[in-house]
């Protein structure tokens, strides 16, 4: 019992040099087809031998006469291969995204299980590697996820076609792909995704904020007064409020367009309807709120505050003048918005 | 006093601290009878009905309570909804609301005014709004020594739209107290801290535990008011007064928010209430350290023990994080915390993504409810920094947080409306106290007389304000001022009424329509298919809907639902979604397990009305998916490429799913041939419509709105329902056919 | 109540010799009135046995089974037939609407006579498949009646009495019936039934039995072309729809000819034996019309079963509360013949009950309750105590078993949570004193320490200290 394994990996260690000798002459059909009619279990332990050997072995990088072999039926086992185009010429952009979370999630499956209580392999065909199979498939569009369950022994599923997983959700994350093999491999053992801890952002961030706290400690005779400046604070609230009253956190959450084109090559700066906005919009809006603000704020404390009767009618008439008449723009600006709005006021009627 | 100047008369008319009190108190009542009257728009055009879905739900338990008395209440199983798991009800709502009602039901009784209790229901919500606009007075009060800013903040609490939207006569809600509540609770706690009286901070403890009764918002009060006390604390601004205000409040206000049984042990265990309590310890280490230095006055030990407090903020702060990871402390709930990670519902919580009044704001809202008020609020703000006391700085979060808030989900806008009222009156009110004066200043020179206001700012003060006031000189400058800002309030009453009237006083059960001709037209479909249910099937016959009716099927039909909008139980509804999602044969026994008897649709494609059940089913399909990702694929409801349509090229998922079946069953023999048209989706439907086997239709309302069916109870000759239907239509079963292969055999 | 009813039986016994269940207005579907003579001594049976009996032709326009879309016959009798069809009057959909109204048919065939269209759509809509040719013979070289014609064709049967092929169903055709007694089934048509549980053999062919054209299957016969052989051949089928709607295929409706009444037959192995045709006849014929194996609920009842509960005489309650002990008793009747009998469950079978929400939370098997059973009723009792979820339940109580009429009780009751003041007290908890203690010891402190305080501090900074020590 004991002895079994370390013959089975001896085993595959040894089939694992002629493998390389084989598939080092790529397209060597000999090599392959012999590889094929190896019982399934000589199979897995050979590859999952492979996979094992060293810790980031996992994904196989598999060659087609590999590939051919390792879902060569019967099998007794489950193998899940990620065919992709990472050549640049291809262009596709999907798969150097998700090729570090399918090898992430393929080492830390295979070294979680390195007995291969599973029996679950993972490979990874190029498109440059395997042309037929993907012509074979019929693909047109890369990646796609196949997993092979096993056709003999006590997990057998019928029909054995493989399962595909579509990426329309765009490339995901490890944990969601796990989530969807663990349900292919019922009452199996899955091996959890464990991504390594980020040394570098943990040590950068302590020296920032060390740094931080430096600074600010070095600077504070400097700083303190900003801090305490009540003008700041209530401009950084004001700031705060106009943004949000002006529907930032929509552009925020729905993720709008900046502009928009209308048909006739110009650009429309409002857009149509109640529920929409573009992020323009929004600034501009913010502007005008901000003008109303400041200019009510001034006849209510600057204007009294002026000493000489002339330049205080003046100010005077230039801020209610801007008062008058910007929110009288905001007004119809508001009726583009919602037509059936009723209401206008001087001079944009 | 000659009656040759009568600008004296009415001016030494307010002299008096007696008429002015006077005057005050009509001005307020007159204010609030204007706060009713402008939301009862709903019941003069309609009739004095319950709105929308959930006030059906208050409307039904107030009615239980009425009926069976305050302790069945309490303990109330509700076996007619949630089929046939049953709700807990007595334990998962928030009772307020409906003992408000039935306490004023049964007061009237006593009094010997006999009134329905429907009516006291529809008519709660305006009544609380004139209480708000008096709370409103009072807050604003204690901002300001300007008596005229209280006036104008109750009347811009009265009439802001964005207070009416949630508080018309009809719409039965938990907001129609709740909003009076908040305000009052936030009065209360102005005043306790500005005395440091236990008496207010007891009080404030009262009515935060009836806020707390009546809606779950409470958590925005118990997070606003800890970090009030934060912010006062961290500008160095800690009191006795606001020890006593805040220790009290929070020990007698938690004991109180426990006592219901919704809430529970909530306040100790989940991540909403812990600043609260943070803050009511750090105020204990606080008062410590305080006393301490009182004794010790050395310099190094205060900075010291001013180190030992940050530090000990921070242990703190870090054990409730270690505490959060490790599970002792709940983490934020998923409503409250995709008010955070605003991304979060939509990927995580397709339920609470899928509510309409869990959207962001555009700014068009913003305008459309608050109109002027939305600039005269900065304005506000930016004065009350001028002299920054401690009731300046609650203004100022709660205006930072309530528009935070507000820009997330449409509904919050609630929350926001008051701050925004009470800034606004004292931004209008200081305006009309500088430019409403007949007295001017007479020498350009006359910087003699610099008042204590301008001194005071001149020292710690914002730097436009260093300057003393010197008055308005021009008097036509005073009187532009005036004329034009009393135009601008003319229209805000204006606006105010034409929102209210427009867009907040339809009660959704029964839509109004404009003919042609301009007269109006109601389509009464709901009622009619409700009084239909209520009148012609058993009285616990189940009726399988989307979620969104079951309230009002409840409410108006009065019959056993599957769902309803208390979506407490993920997993039901997605059932649901999955029969209403699958196919005949796949979702007939999920209907006969939940002895389903009848299944109500909500189809728009006749008349055109946006808010029906196939502009929802993605939803459905995206709730059910997340319980049975194998089953039920929202890919397979898009064509290939990508789109979303129910004509004929909709995919085959899509034209076998039952909600499919049940929207266009029939519909094409409205038409001649070939020429169905959905006028909702605008497309042209197929030849052939839908055939339907294990269902039969019941009922079809007058313009298309409801669908009903019901569903065949098994085939009494034990064929499925798809070869019985054929053999009803005539089709026999051909003789069997010599096949090859192995015969079946029967066992016994 | 149940003295009454027994009274009633009772009352109609003295009146009739018998009356079926569903009502005793019998529809005989004859073609010439020639015939009435043949079949005279089991029509003189079913007479006897209070039957008012109509004789119809199928081509006759009067004939309607409906009448105001109510049942104008409660049960049918089919006899051969010339005629292809049955005419407008007796098409498929009109007899599967009467199988609907709880009317009850018995169906006969011939090997010589093909049956009517109409006839062979209602089977195959009941999942049974006729020879599809429709004449089909069966035939058994190894037991037929050696003395008479089908000595060289072997085409009368001669089959042991018929009993049930499970232990656990009550014997209705074969009792009283010797060992050495035959069923005689001649010239008749076999049938096969699909894997419907609301089929059942009644008479099923010998092993060395099968069915065969006798047209153009004289020679060869391969094992493609044989419709069924052996036990799959079923000669005689009965049907009970959901409602308990009963309907009964005889292959052979010669087997219910007065010549085989009572009649002496030589058998293929030798020897005289007596046919039992007559008494099948009358047992099948009353099994068809409601007058066996019907099962009637009396009463269902439910309770607490809690001595110290306040509510616990309540009968039938609509709600209970979780973790409650409930008793559920259900009276049940079987008639026979003529009367209403305690309903005997038999032997390796029980009569199970479940309290079921979405899926069954318990199913407990029900045992017999002398104390209310009588000699017209059985009473059967569960006690359990409920589960530890709150929700809308059902006693629900599905028995269905061969040629038994149905039984599907449903009682739909709301077990609800435990109330606010049904918890014991916090004092009677013991783990709870440690709590209360501290409670009454903090308050004492604080007042304790009050006192203290106001009598030895300064007012002024007492408020101060007040406050700090909350």
């Amino acid at each position: 019992m004991r002895l079994l394994p370390t013959l089975l990996s001896l085993l595959g260690c040894l089939s694992t040099t002629t493998l390389a000798a084989g598939a080092g002459a790529s397209g060597n059909s000999k090599s392959s087809t012999n590889l094929r009619k190896l019982p399934p279990t000589e199979r897995f332990n050979l590859y999952h031998g492979k996979a094992t050997a060293s810790s980031s072995a996992a994904p196989l990088k598999l060659l087609e006469t590999d590939y051919r072999a390792l879902v060569a039926t019967p099998r007794d086992y489950s193998v899940a291969v990620l065919l992709t185009a990472m050549d640049s010429r291809y262009g596709c952009q999907l798969c150097r995204e998700f090729q570090p979370e399918w090898e992430l999630l393929a080492r830390s499956w295979t070294n979680g299980d390195r007995k291969g209580e599973g029996r679950v392999v993972f490979g990874t065909l190029d498109f440059n590697d395997g042309r037929d199979v993907f012509m074979g498939f019929g693909l047109q569009t890369a990646p796609v996820l196949f997993f092979f369950p096993p056709t003999i022994g006590p997990h057998a599923v019928v029909p054995p076609e493989p399962l595909r997983y579509d990426f329309t959700g765009g490339a995901q994350a490890a944990e969601v792909v796990h989530h969807w093999l663990a349900r292919q491999l019922p009452d199996r053992p899955h091996p959890p995704v464990k991504r390594p801890i980020n040394w570098m952002r943990w040590i950068s961030t302590f020296v920032i904020l060390s740094g931080g706290a430096t600074a600010s400690y070095v600077a504070w005779p400097w700083v303190l007064p900003v801090v305490r400046n009540r003008t700041v604070w209530a401009a950084v609230t004001l700031i705060a409020i106009l943004l949000f009253t002006s529907g930032h956190m929509f552009n925020r959450i729905r993720q709008v367009p900046y502009v928009a084109g209308d048909g006739r090559g110009g650009i429309s700066y409002f857009a149509k309807g109640f529920q929409t906005q573009y992020g323009l919009e929004t600034q501009i809006v913010a502007a005008i709120y901000g003008v109303l603000t400041l200019s009510g704020i001034t006849l209510a404390i600057k204007v009294p505050r002026i000493a000489d009767p002339k330049s205080q009618t003046v100010a005077f008439l230039a801020w209610w003048g801007i008062l008058f008449v910007v929110y009288s723009l905001l007004i119809s600006i508001f009726r583009t918005k919602s037509p059936g709005y009723g209401f206008a006021l001087p001079p944009f009627m | 006093m000659s009656a040759a100047d009568p600008l004296q008369v009415i001016a030494s008319a307010g002299k008096g601290e007696s008429t002015r009190s006077v005057l005050r108190v009509i001005i307020l009542a007159l204010i609030a009878g204007a706060a009713v009257s402008s939301r009862l728009f709903s019941v003069i055009r309609f009739e004095s009905i319950i709105h929308e879905f959930d006030p059906w739900f208050n409307f039904r338990a107030t009615k239980y309570l009425v009926a069976n008395g305050f302790y069945n209440f309490w303990d109330w199983f509700d076996d007619r909804t949630w089929h046939p798991l049953g709700r807990v009800t007595g334990g998962t709502l928030y009772p307020g609301l409906m003992v408000t009602s039935g306490v004023i039901y049964h007061a009237l009784r006593a009094l010997t005014i006999p009134v329905d209790i429907r009516n006291i229901c529809v008519l709660l919500a305006p009544g609380f709004s004139g209480l708000t606009a008096i709370a409103a007075y009072l807050l604003t009060n204690e901002m300001t020594p300007s008596p005229s800013a209280g006036l104008l903040a109750a009347l811009f609490m009265g009439i802001a739209p964005g207070y009416i939207s949630r508080s018309v006569a009809g719409s039965y809600d938990n907001e129609a107290i709740a909003i009076f509540l908040l305000v009052f609770t936030f009065y209360l706690w102005i005043k306790a801290l500005k005395q440091g009286s236990m008496l207010w901070g007891a009080l404030c403890a009262l009515f935060y535990g009836y806020m707390v009764a009546s809606w779950g918002g409470y958590a925005f009060i118990t997070c606003l008011l800890p970090l009030h006390s934060f912010v006062l604390i961290c500008m160095g601004r800690y009191s006795t007064r606001l020890y006593v205000a805040y220790t009290t409040w929070y020990a007698l206000g938690t004991l109180a928010s426990m006592q219901i049984p919704f809430v529970g042990f909530l306040p100790v265990k989940t991540s909403e209430h812990m600043p609260a309590l943070g803050i009511f310890g750090f105020l204990q280490l606080l008062a410590f350290l305080d006393y301490v230095r009182s004794a010790i006055p050395s310099r190094q030990f205060q900075t010291f023990l001013w180190l030992f407090a940050g530090t000990a903020f921070g242990v703190g702060l870090l054990g409730l994080v270690i505490a959060t990871s490790m599970g002792f402390i709940a983490p934020w709930s998923g409503r409250f915390y995709s008010l955070w990670d605003t991304g979060y519902a939509k990927i995580h919580i397709p339920i609470i993504a899928s509510v309409s009044e869990h959207q962001p704001t555009a700014w068009p809202a913003f305008f459309f409810d608050l109109q002027m008020l939305i600039w005269l609020f900065p304005v506000g703000v930016y004065l009350l920094f001028q002299e920054l006391a401690d009731e300046h700085v609650f203004i100022v979060v709660y205006a930072l947080f309530g528009s935070y808030f507000a820009g997330v989900m449409v509904r919050l806008m609630l929350t926001l409306t008051p701050v925004v009222c009470v800034a606004a009156a004292i931004a209008m009110s200081n305006l009309l106290d500088t430019y409403l004066t007949t007295k001017s200043p007479a020498a350009p020179d006359a910087l003699s007389d610099k008042d204590a206001d301008g001194k005071k700012a001149g020292k710690a003060g914002l730097k436009s304000t260093s300057k003393p006031v010197v008055g308005i000189y021009a008097s036509w400058a005073k009187s532009v001022i005036v004329s034009s800002f009393a135009v601008y309030l003319l229209l805000f009453v204006l606006h105010c009424t034409w929102v209210t009237s427009n867009a907040y006083s339809s009660p959704s059960v029964v839509l109004a329509s404009r003919l042609p001709d301009g007269s109006q037209h109601i389509i009464d479909d709901y009622r009619e298919a409700y009084q239909w249910l209520r009148q012609n099937t058993r009285e616990d016959a189940k009726i399988m809907s989307w979620w969104d009716y079951g309230y009002q099927i409840g409410g108006m039909a009065d019959r056993p639902t599957l769902v309803d909008n208390n979506t407490w139980n993920n997993t039901h509804i997605a059932t649901v979604g999955k029969a209403m999602a699958s196919s005949e044969e796949a979702s007939y026994p999920i209907m006969r397990q939940h002895e389903v008897d009848y299944v109500l649709v909500v189809f728009g494609g006749l008349l055109g009305y946006s808010g029906d059940d196939i502009n929802k089913f993605l939803w459905m399909v995206r709730i059910a998916e997340g319980i049975w990702p194998d089953e039920v694929k929202e890919r397979a409801f898009f064509t290939p490429r990508g789109e979303y349509r129910v004509d004929g090229e909709a995919t085959e998922t899509m034209k076998n799913s039952l909600m499919y079946k049940m929207s266009y069953y029939n519909y094409q023999n409205l038409f001649p041939p070939g020429q169905a048209v959905d006028r909702m989706r605008g497309v042209r439907l197929p030849e052939v419509g839908p055939q339907l086997s294990h269902l039969e239709e019941a009922f079809t309302s007058e313009n298309w709105i409801i669908r009903i069916y019901k569903v065949k109870d098994l085939d009494n000759l034990g064929r499925d329902h798809a070869s019985a239907v054929a053999f009803d239509r005539g089709i026999k079963k051909k003789k069997p056919v010599k096949k090859k292969g192995p015969r079946v055999l029967r066992v016994e | 109540m149940r003295l009454s009813l027994s009274f009633i039986a009772a009352l109609f016994t003295a009146a009739v010799s018998a009356v079926s269940t569903t009502g005793n207005r019998l529809l005989v579907v004859l073609e010439e009135d020639a015939d009435k003579q043949i079949y005279s001594k089991f029509l003189g049976d079913l007479k006897s046995r209070g039957f008012d009996l109509s004789f119809e032709s199928p081509k006759s326009e009067s004939l309607s089974l409906f009448h105001l879309g109510e049942r104008s016959y409660d049960h049918i009798i089919f006899f051969p037939t010339k005629m292809k069809g049955l005419g407008p009057n007796l098409t498929p959909n009109i007899l599967v609407d009467f199988l609907n109204a709880k009317g009850n048919i018995l169906v006969t065939l011939h090997s010589n006579v093909a049956a009517p269209t109409s006839l062979v759509s209602l089977l195959a809509e009941l999942d049974i498949q006729l020879p599809a040719d429709r004449t089909g013979l069966v035939v058994d070289h190894f037991n037929y009646a050696a003395d008479n014609s089908s000595a060289k064709a072997h085409d009368v049967l001669l089959l042991p009495p018929p009993r049930p092929a499970r232990s656990d169903v009550k014997d209705f055709f074969s009792t009283g019936a010797g060992e050495d007694d035959v069923l005689a089934f001649p010239r008749g048509v076999g049938a096969t039934l699909g894997a419907s549980a609301l089929l059942n053999p009644v008479v099923r062919a010998p092993e060395t039995a099968y069915s065969y054209n006798p047209k153009d299957q004289v020679g060869a016969l391969t094992a493609d072309d044989l419709f069924a052989a052996g036990t799959q051949l079923s000669l005689v089928s009965a049907f009970q729809a959901r409602n308990s709607a009963r309907l009964t295929l005889v292959g052979a409706a010669e087997m219910l000819q007065d010549t085989w009444f009572d009649a002496e037959v030589t058998a293929s192995a030798g020897g005289k034996k007596k046919t039992i045709n007559r008494e099948f006849a009358k047992r099948l014929s009353g099994w068809t019309f409601q007058e066996l194996g019907v099962l009637r609920t009396n009463w269902i009842e439910h309770r607490l079963d809690e001595p110290e509960d306040p509510r616990n005489n309540e009968t039938n309650p609509k709600i209970y509360r979780i973790k409650n002990n409930v008793k559920y008793t259900i009276s049940l009747s079987e008639y026979s013949w003529d009367s209403w009998t305690a309903f005997t469950v038999p032997d390796n079978d029980d009569i199970q009950l479940e309290f079921t929400m979405l899926s069954p939370y318990h199913r407990v098997p029900l045992s017999w309750d002398t104390t209310r059973s009588s000699d017209s009723a059985a009473a059967y009792t569960a006690y359990f105590r409920l589960p530890d979820q709150h929700g809308i339940f059902n006693f629900r109580l599905n028995y269905k078993r061969p040629f038994l009429s149905n039984i599907d009780e449903k009682n739909t009751v709301s077990v609800r949570h435990i109330a606010h003041n049904e918890w014991p007290r916090s004092f009677v908890i013991s783990g709870a004193w440690p709590w209360i203690a501290g409670v009454a010891v903090t308050v004492a402190g604080w007042l304790a320490f009050c006192l203290v305080w106001m009598y030895s501090a300064p007012a002024k900074k007492g408020v101060k200290g007040e406050k700090k020590t909350q």
